[in-house]
């Protein structure tokens, strides 16, 4: 009997106990351990989608409306070789989105519309029944997304300059030819999978949008280097608004950081007051 | 001098037989060059060439590391198993390569909710859900009718095929799409305005099966050779 609780018991235990005793790969937690989730989800992706806001908003006024009121080309299919043409605004948050999903930080970025031109970005399901609420409100909607295990959120996008308006108004494939400035034309989808962020987390969300906005802006400068026929516009510290002028990426970027730095900040900071 | 039983002896020189066998079939088969017999089927189109530690990185840790974590982690005094050998094989590996800005149909956009109906179908948020390794072809698929867990509301406005896109979707013609759209848009070629001029579905399921690609060798991008990836 005593053989036996040795072979089946004793013998295990220890053997489990000796390996155990010497250790093994590290923890990855080890280097989180310490700090504390200070922004819940909902807070983190707001703040982003306030960032967002801005840099559409600087992007659709400053760089598509009076770009092309410059003579500046702004295409759907802007990365085909025989187009020569900058990103739509829509494609412009896709290049955004793209940039984040290549880095590290797991946070995910969507447009789509009930009315988009792609028919391809058209909401369905859960989606398309909070975009409803919306359209009547403009306030942010939450939920978790039960299938991908992702804390999802979606924001009111509006139509902000006048070239949003006329673009899709004008679109061949447009279903609705009535939108009018500070319609809510669609909605961004944000996801990520934590339900609360450190404070480190939180800058790398923001960093990370601030990254891809620099990542597809650059894609533009890149594809205006390549430009054949069209004439070139001076990339430097000057805006379309000044003539055939594009700013570069540290200029566009500095911009969005003053436009949305106060609101941002605000919210970082307020942490010493919790 | 010692009396050792017949039945002891053959217990020792079974184990000793044994650990030979595994110790030369271990070093036998770790050798880069014996890659292929460990391979649990032929590399598919385009990664022939490729070594085993492209894809299958290291775990973290020493083997006796790894044990020791998974044994903690089953006795409760770690939150988390480690892999075991090898790291698990993501899409991330393939992205490391792959990983292009003109994507057509890049995996991550269907992690969206409103494409949750279309992965219970098709899971397109991993690679391997179509490109399945060790098959020695290009898609894994059984069927080329992917398009239709998308795109049944397709409308195309001006559509320049002689053959209308909204006809070819009521009639549910689904393998007609990439006779003329390459799914990750990585071709430059010119797409047929007939239906009698498109790609033949022969020569598709060819191409999907390993064979000559009739979208053309003029690419967009390329994906980086193993040499490439590791100076990347």
């Amino acid at each position: 009997m005593k053989t036996f609780y040795k072979l089946k018991f004793t013998y295990p235990l220890l053997a489990s106990l000796i390996v155990v005793a010497c250790g093994g790969v590290p923890e990855e937690k080890a280097e989180l351990q310490g700090e504390e989730n200070v922004f819940s989800v909902e807070e983190v992706l707001e703040m982003v989608s306030k960032e967002n806001d801005v840099t559409r908003t600087l992007y659709t006024k400053a760089i598509v409306g009076k770009g092309k009121l410059q003579g500046m080309k702004f295409d759907e299919d802007w990365r085909k070789d025989k187009v020569e043409a900058g990103p739509l605004p829509a494609l412009f948050l896709r290049g955004v989105a793209t940039s984040i999903k290549r880095g590290p930080v797991p946070l995910g970025l969507y447009l789509g519309s009930d009315h988009p031109v792609n028919a391809a970005n058209k909401f369905e399901g859960k989606q398309a029944e909070l975009f409803e609420q919306i359209k009547k409100d403009q306030e942010p909607q939450f939920f978790y997304d039960d299938s991908q295990k992702l804390h999802t959120a979606m924001f009111a996008d509006l139509a902000s300059a006048g070239a949003c308006v006329t673009c899709h108004n004008d679109h061949p494939q447009t279903t609705k030819s009535d939108w009018k400035l500070g319609d809510v034309m669609g909605a961004t989808t944000w996801q990520y999978p934590k339900d609360s962020l450190t404070y480190k987390e939180t800058v790398a969300v923001l960093n990370s949008y601030a990254k891809g906005t620099v990542d597809i802006y650059m894609e533009y400068l890149d594809e205006i280097e390549h430009f054949k026929e069209s004439e070139k516009p001076e990339i430097g510290d000057k805006w379309p608004q000044d003539g055939k002028y594009l700013p570069t990426a540290e200029v566009f970027l500095d911009s969005v950081k003053k436009l949305s730095s106060y609101e941002t900040m605000k919210h970082l900071v307020s942490l010493n007051k919790k | 001098m010692f009396n050792v039983s017949p039945l002891r002896k053959r217990q020792v020189i079974g184990g000793l037989i044994g650990l030979v066998v595994g110790v030369a079939a271990f070093f036998l088969l770790t050798l880069e060059s014996n890659e292929s017999y460990v391979s649990i089927g032929p590399m598919n189109t385009g990664h022939e060439t490729l070594s085993c530690y492209a894809c299958h990185a290291d775990a973290k840790g020493s083997l006796l590391q790894q044990v020791q974590s998974n044994t903690s982690h089953a006795l409760g005094f770690r939150e988390k198993g480690v892999d075991f050998g090898t790291q698990d094989v993501t899409a991330n590996n393939c992205l490391e390569c792959h990983d292009r800005p003109n994507d057509r149909h890049p995996i991550y956009r269907f992690s969206e909710p409103r494409f949750s109906d279309a992965i219970q179908n098709i899971d397109a948020t991993t690679c391997v859900t179509c490109h399945s390794e060790h098959h020695g072809e290009r898609i894994t698929l059984d069927k080329i009718n992917y398009c239709m867990n998308c795109h049944q509301d397709l409308a195309v406005e001006n559509d320049p095929l002689d053959v209308s896109h909204k006809d070819l979707i009521a009639k549910k013609q689904w393998t007609t799409c990439i006779q003329c759209h390459d799914f990750h848009g990585n071709h430059r070629y010119e797409v047929a305005s007939k239906m009698k001029d498109t790609i033949a579905l022969k020569a598709i399921s060819s191409y999907l099966k390993g064979g000559v690609d009739p979208y053309g060798t003029d690419k967009k991008y390329s994906a980086l050779s193993q040499e490439e990836w590791l100076k990347k």
